[in-house]
C-alpha cells in the first residue's frame, strides 16, 4: 500500500513490478515467434493485467475506508475513485467489442506488420507506465520535484508512443499495402490501433493537465486525487495495449 | 421572453449551429485545398456533415456553461463546491443547474417533448396505413430529398430512435429526481456530470431531426449495414444522435450507480433500499457497459462510409453479421434499460395502494438483478433469420426463455401484493395496474417469438411490433405516467387534476390495447413490419384503419395529460402533505423539497414496505445537528 510504505520501498517495488512486465512482454514475444501458442498468450496477457492492476493502479484502493464525514476529501476521493472505475469498466467494453471485432474478422491470422516497431512502442508504452508510477508514488510522498520528473517523462514517452505508432507505423503499414480502404485487415488494424491512440492523446492532456495544475500548487501529498486519476488512467491505456500488442502483431498466421 | 433567449439553452442551441458551420467549412475548405468536391446534394458534403455534427455537440456544451467548473479545475481553479440557484421559476429549467431535481424534470420535459415528436412521427404514417395503396405519402412527393416511401422510411425509423431516446431520458428523469430523495443524500454524487449527462442529451436529440432534413435513411432505428453503408447522408446524423444520446446514458448510469453505492441514509442496508433504487441499479449496470457496443457498432458503419473501412462490407472480407451481434449486444439488454425502472416503479407504488407489505421483496430485488445479467446472453435472438451460425439458435432461444423466470417472480409478487388488499384506485394506482397487464401481455407473446421455429415465421411481422409496443407501454409507458401522477406534487407541491387524468387513463388504456392486440393479428396473418404499402388483397385495410383511429386516440389523451400537466403546476389543487400516505422518506416532509433536500437527516429504522402493519416504520429523522447525514 503506497502510502503506508516509505518511498524508497515503493519505489523498489515499482522496479520490480517492471521487471516482471518487460520480462513477461519478452517471454510473450518469443513464445510468439517461437511457436503459435495462443493460450500461453492470453494467460500471459491476464497475468500481465493483473500486476498492472494491482500495483500500478491500485485497485484495492477501492476497498479502502475512507472517513465517514461526506463532505471530506477522503470521502469525495473515495466516490470519485469508484466513479473512474465505472468509467473505465464502460471504456473497456469499447475495446473488447474492437477485440472480438478483430477475432471474427481475422480469426487466427494477422496483418503483415513491422515485428521490430511493434515491440518497440510496445517497450516505450511499458516504460511510460513505469514512470507514470514512479510519479505518482513520489506524489504521494510529497516529493514533487521527483513528481514533475517522472511525469514529463512519462508524457515524453506517451508522446513518443502516439508519434510511434501514427507518424511511423502507420505510414509504414500502408507502404507495405495494408491501407484503411484496402482488405479488412487494414481496417480493423487502424481502427483498433486509431481508438488506442486516441485514448493515448486524452491521456497525454490529463498529463499536462495536472503538470500545470502541480506548478500552481494544486497538489500535496494528502490531497492529490488529480494526479491519482490521471495516473491511473495512464495505465488503463497501457492495460488495452497489453491486449492489443499480441492481438495485431503476434498471433494467428500471416495473412 | 428576452430571458429566454439569454438562456442556456438558447445559448447552447446557437453555439451548435455555429459549431456546425466551423466543422463543416473546416472540411470544405480542407477539401477545397486538396481538390476534392466541396458541395453535394444537401450542401456540405458528407465528411463535412458529419465533423460539423460533431463540433456542433462540442460547441454546445462548451456554450451552454456545463463544462465550465471543468474547464475551472483543469487550469487549476477550485470553483465552489455548491452553487447556489441563480434562476427562480421556468428559468431554472432551460439554465444550468446542478440540482437532480432541477435535471429530474428537465429530463421530463425533454422526454415528453421527444415522446410527442415521435408519436407525431407515427400519427403520420399511421395514417398513411389506414388504407391500402399510397394516399399521401406518394412517389411525386417530394421533401427533404425524399420521395413519400422514403419519407415513410424515414419516420418509422425516427419514430422509433426518437421514442428510444425519449424512453432513456424519461427512466433518467424518474432516477435522478427520485433516487437521492429515497436514499436522504443531498444530491447525487457527482452534480456536475449530473448535468452534463442531461444537456448532452439535447444536441443528440438535435442530431437525430437533422437526420430527418439531410436526406433520411432507409434501414429502420437498427440501422443493418450494407443499407445504412449507402443511406443518404441522414444516416451520419442518425448514427452521431445515437452516439451522443449515448453519452448521456453511459455517464446518467455511472452517476447512479456511484451514489446508490455512496449515498445510503445511515441504516439503510442493501435489502432496505427502497425497490425502485434496486431496479435502478440493474438499469445502470447494463447502460454503463452495454450502451457502449452500440456507439461502436455505429461509429464502425460510420468509418466504413467515410473512410472505406470493410468491417461489414462482404467484398472488403467484412462480415455484416458482426454490425448485428455488436449492435444488439447493446440493442436488446436496452430493452430491460427501459422496462426495469418502470417495473421498479411498479412495485414501488403498488404497496402504497394496497396499503399491504410488498410480496417477496428480496425476491424483487434479485428478479431486477437476474433480468439484467440474463439480459446480457440473449441478443442473437433478434438474428435467428440473419444468416448467423446455426448452432447458436438454440442457446440464445433457451437463454431468452430464461429471462421469463424472473419475470414471472415480479407477477407473482406482484399479484400476491395485490391479493387481499385494501386497493384504491386514484390515477397513479390506474396506470400502475393497466402497467402490469399490458407487460403481462408482452411478456405471454414474448415467449412465442423466442422459439427458433416460431420466429422464423415471425421475425419481421407486426406481431413483434405488437409484441414490443405492449412490452414497452406496460414496462416504460404506463409506470412512467404513474411516476408523473405520483411525484408530481412532490415537485411542485400542487396535484394533478384526477378527473383529466382518469379521462387520460380510460383514453389511453382501451385503445392501446386495440392497436397491439390488432397488431399482433395482421401480425400473425402475415402483415410484415416497416412498409409503406400492403396488398389489399390480404384484407387488412379495416384492421389497419381500426389501427390508426386508436393511434389518433391515443395521442388524443396525451395531449389532454399534456394540458393536465402543464395547468397543474399553476393551478392544480394544493398537496403539500404526504398525499398518498406512502412510507418513503420523501413523502415526510412538507412538498415542494427544498434546495438541497432533507433539513434534517433520517435513519433507516425498519423494512420500506410494512404498510398496514401496527407500530412499525421507515424512517426516523434524526433530531441532533451533528451527526449530520451519515
Amino acid at each position: 500500500m503506497s502510502h503506508t510504505q516509505d518511498k524508497s520501498s515503493a519505489f523498489q517495488q515499482g522496479i520490480v513490478i517492471f521487471v516482471y512486465l518487460a520480462a513477461l512482454t519478452a517471454l510473450e514475444y518469443f513464445v510468439a515467434v517461437v511457436f503459435t501458442a495462443i493460450p500461453i498468450l492470453v494467460l500471459i496477457a491476464f497475468i500481465k493485467v493483473a500486476l498492472v492492476m494491482y500495483y500500478y493502479m491500485h485497485i484495492y484502493k477501492l476497498n479502502e475506508e475512507s472517513d465517514s464525514d461526506r463532505d471530506s476529501y477522503s470521502y469525495k476521493t473515495g466516490s470519485n475513485r469508484f466513479g473512474l472505475w465505472l468509467f473505465l469498466l464502460s471504456d473497456a467494453f469499447v475495446f473488447g467489442g474492437l477485440l472480438v471485432s478483430r477475432i471474427n474478422l481475422l480469426g487466427f491470422t494477422r496483418p503483415p506488420l513491422n515485428q521490430t516497431l511493434g515491440l518497440a512502442v510496445t517497450a516505450v508504452l511499458l516504460l511510460s507506465s513505469f514512470f507514470m508510477n514512479r510519479g505518482e508514488t513520489a506524489m504521494a510522498h510529497g516529493d514533487k520535484k521527483g513528481f514533475v520528473v517522472n511525469t514529463m517523462i512519462t508524457l515524453a514517452l506517451g508522446l513518443g508512443f502516439l508519434l510511434g505508432v501514427v507518424a511511423v507505423e502507420w505510414p509504414n503499414a500502408a507502404r507495405e499495402g495494408l491501407t484503411a480502404s484496402g482488405n479488412v485487415a487494414g481496417g480493423i488494424f487502424y481502427m483498433m490501433t486509431g481508438m488506442h491512440a486516441f485514448h493515448v492523446f486524452t491521456g497525454l492532456i490529463f498529463l499536462g493537465i495536472i503538470l500545470n495544475n502541480n506548478r500552481k500548487g494544486v497538489y500535496s501529498a494528502e490531497k492529490h486525487w488529480g494526479v491519482e486519476a490521471a495516473a491511473v488512467y495512464w495505465h488503463f491505456v497501457d492495460l488495452v495495449w497489453i491486449f492489443f500488442y499480441p492481438a495485431l502483431y503476434l498471433i494467428g498466421k500471416l495473412l | 421572453m428576452k430571458r429566454f433567449f439569454s438562456s442556456a439553452l438558447m445559448r447552447g442551441l446557437f453555439w451548435q449551429f455555429i459549431g456546425t458551420l466551423v466543422g463543416a467549412g473546416l472540411v470544405t475548405a480542407i477539401r477545397a485545398a486538396m481538390g476534392l468536391s466541396v458541395t453535394d446534394k444537401f450542401f456540405f458534403t458528407e465528411p463535412a456533415w458529419v465533423l460539423g455534427a460533431f463540433f456542433g455537440v462540442l460547441f454546445f456544451m462548451v456554450g451552454t456553461g456545463v463544462t465550465s467548473d471543468w474547464i475551472k479545475w483543469a487550469r487549476g481553479i477550485d470553483p465552489p463546491e455548491h452553487h447556489e440557484e441563480r434562476f427562480q421559476g421556468w428559468e431554472k429549467y432551460v439554465n444550468i443547474s446542478l440540482d437532480h431535481k432541477v435535471i429530474g424534470v428537465q429530463y421530463a420535459i425533454t422526454s415528453l417533448a421527444l415522446i410527442c415528436i415521435g408519436g407525431l412521427f407515427a400519427l403520420i404514417f399511421r395514417t398513411e396505413l389506414a388504407q391500402s395503396q399510397l394516399q399521401f405519402l406518394t412517389t411525386d412527393l417530394s421533401l427533404f430529398g425524399q420521395n413519400g416511401p422514403q419519407l415513410y422510411n424515414t419516420l418509422m425509423s425516427l419514430h422509433g430512435m426518437i421514442m428510444i431516446v425519449s424512453i432513456l431520458l424519461g427512466i433518467a428523469s424518474a432516477m435522478n429526481y427520485v433516487i437521492p430523495l429515497m436514499l436522504g443524500a443531498q444530491d447525487m454524487s457527482f452534480p456536475r456530470l449530473n448535468a452534463f449527462s442531461f444537456w448532452i442529451a439535447v444536441p443528440a436529440a438535435i442530431l437525430l431531426l437533422m437526420s430527418l432534413v439531410l436526406g433520411g435513411f432507409d434501414t429502420g432505428w437498427t440501422g443493418y449495414p450494407p443499407l445504412s453503408a449507402r443511406a443518404p447522408v441522414g444516416m451520419q446524423m442518425f448514427f452521431l444522435g445515437v452516439f451522443t444520446a449515448g453519452w448521456s446514458s453511459i455517464l446518467g448510469a455511472l452517476n447512479i450507480i456511484v451514489t446508490v453505492v455512496r449515498m445510503r441514509a445511515k441504516g439503510m442496508t442493501a435489502f432496505r433500499m427502497p425497490i425502485f433504487v434496486w431496479a435502478a441499479i440493474a438499469t445502470s449496470i447494463i447502460s454503463l457497459t452495454a450502451t457502449q457496443l452500440i456507439g461502436l457498432s455505429f461509429q464502425m458503419v460510420m468509418f466504413q462510409r467515410l473512410f472505406g473501412m470493410g468491417f461489414f462490407d462482404p467484398g472488403k472480407g467484412g462480415n455484416p453479421i458482426l454490425f448485428q451481434h455488436l449492435f444488439w449486444f447493446y440493442s436488446h439488454p436496452a430493452v430491460y434499460v427501459f422496462v426495469l425502472p418502470g417495473l421498479g416503479i411498479i412495485s414501488e407504488l403498488l404497496p402504497v395502494f394496497v396499503r399491504k407489505p410488498l410480496f417477496g421483496y428480496r425476491w424483487i430485488a434479485m428478479s431486477s438483478m437476474a433480468i439484467a445479467l440474463v439480459g446480457f446472453v440473449v441478443w442473437a435472438h433478434h438474428m435467428f433469420t440473419s444468416g448467423m451460425n446455426e448452432y447458436l439458435r438454440v442457446p440464445f432461444m433457451y437463454s431468452t426463455l430464461l429471462v421469463a423466470v424472473p419475470t414471472g417472480v415480479k407477477f407473482f409478487s406482484w399479484i400476491a401484493t395485490i391479493w387481499k388488499g385494501k386497493i384504491t384506485t386514484p390515477t397513479p394506482m390506474l396506470f400502475v395496474l393497466a402497467g402490469i397487464v399490458a407487460f403481462l401481455m408482452g411478456g405471454l407473446s414474448g415467449p412465442p417469438n423466442a422459439t427458433v421455429s416460431v420466429d422464423l415465421h415471425l421475425h419481421d411481422t407486426y406481431m413483434i411490433v405488437g409484441h414490443f409496443h405492449d412490452t414497452i407501454f406496460g414496462g416504460f409507458v404506463f409506470p412512467f405516467f404513474a411516476a408523473l401522477y405520483f411525484w408530481f406534487p412532490k415537485a411542485t407541491g400542487r396535484r394533478m387534476n384526477e378527473t383529466l387524468g382518469k379521462l387520460h387513463f380510460w383514453l389511453m388504456t382501451p385503445a392501446f390495447f386495440v392497436l397491439t392486440l390488432g397488431m399482433m393479428r395482421i401480425g400473425l396473418l402475415g402483415m410484415r413490419r416497416r412498409i409503406v404499402d400492403y396488398d389489399p388483397a390480404m384484407g387488412f385495410d379495416s384492421t389497419h384503419m381500426v389501427l390508426t383511429i386508436a393511434a389518433f386516440l391515443i395521442a388524443l389523451a396525451v395531449l389532454i395529460f399534456l394540458y393536465n400537466f402543464f395547468n397543474s403546476i399553476k393551478n392544480g389543487e394544493k398537496a403539500e402533505g404526504n398525499v398518498w400516505n406512502s412510507r418513503s422518506p420523501e413523502w415526510q416532509v412538507p412538498s415542494p423539497m427544498p434546495a438541497h433536500n432533507y433539513d434534517q437527516p433520517f435513519e433507516v429504522v425498519g423494512e420500506p414496505y410494512d404498510y398496514g402493519l401496527a407500530g412499525s416504520k421507515y424512517v426516523e429523522f434524526i433530531k441532533s445537528e451533528k451527526s449530520a447525514h451519515n
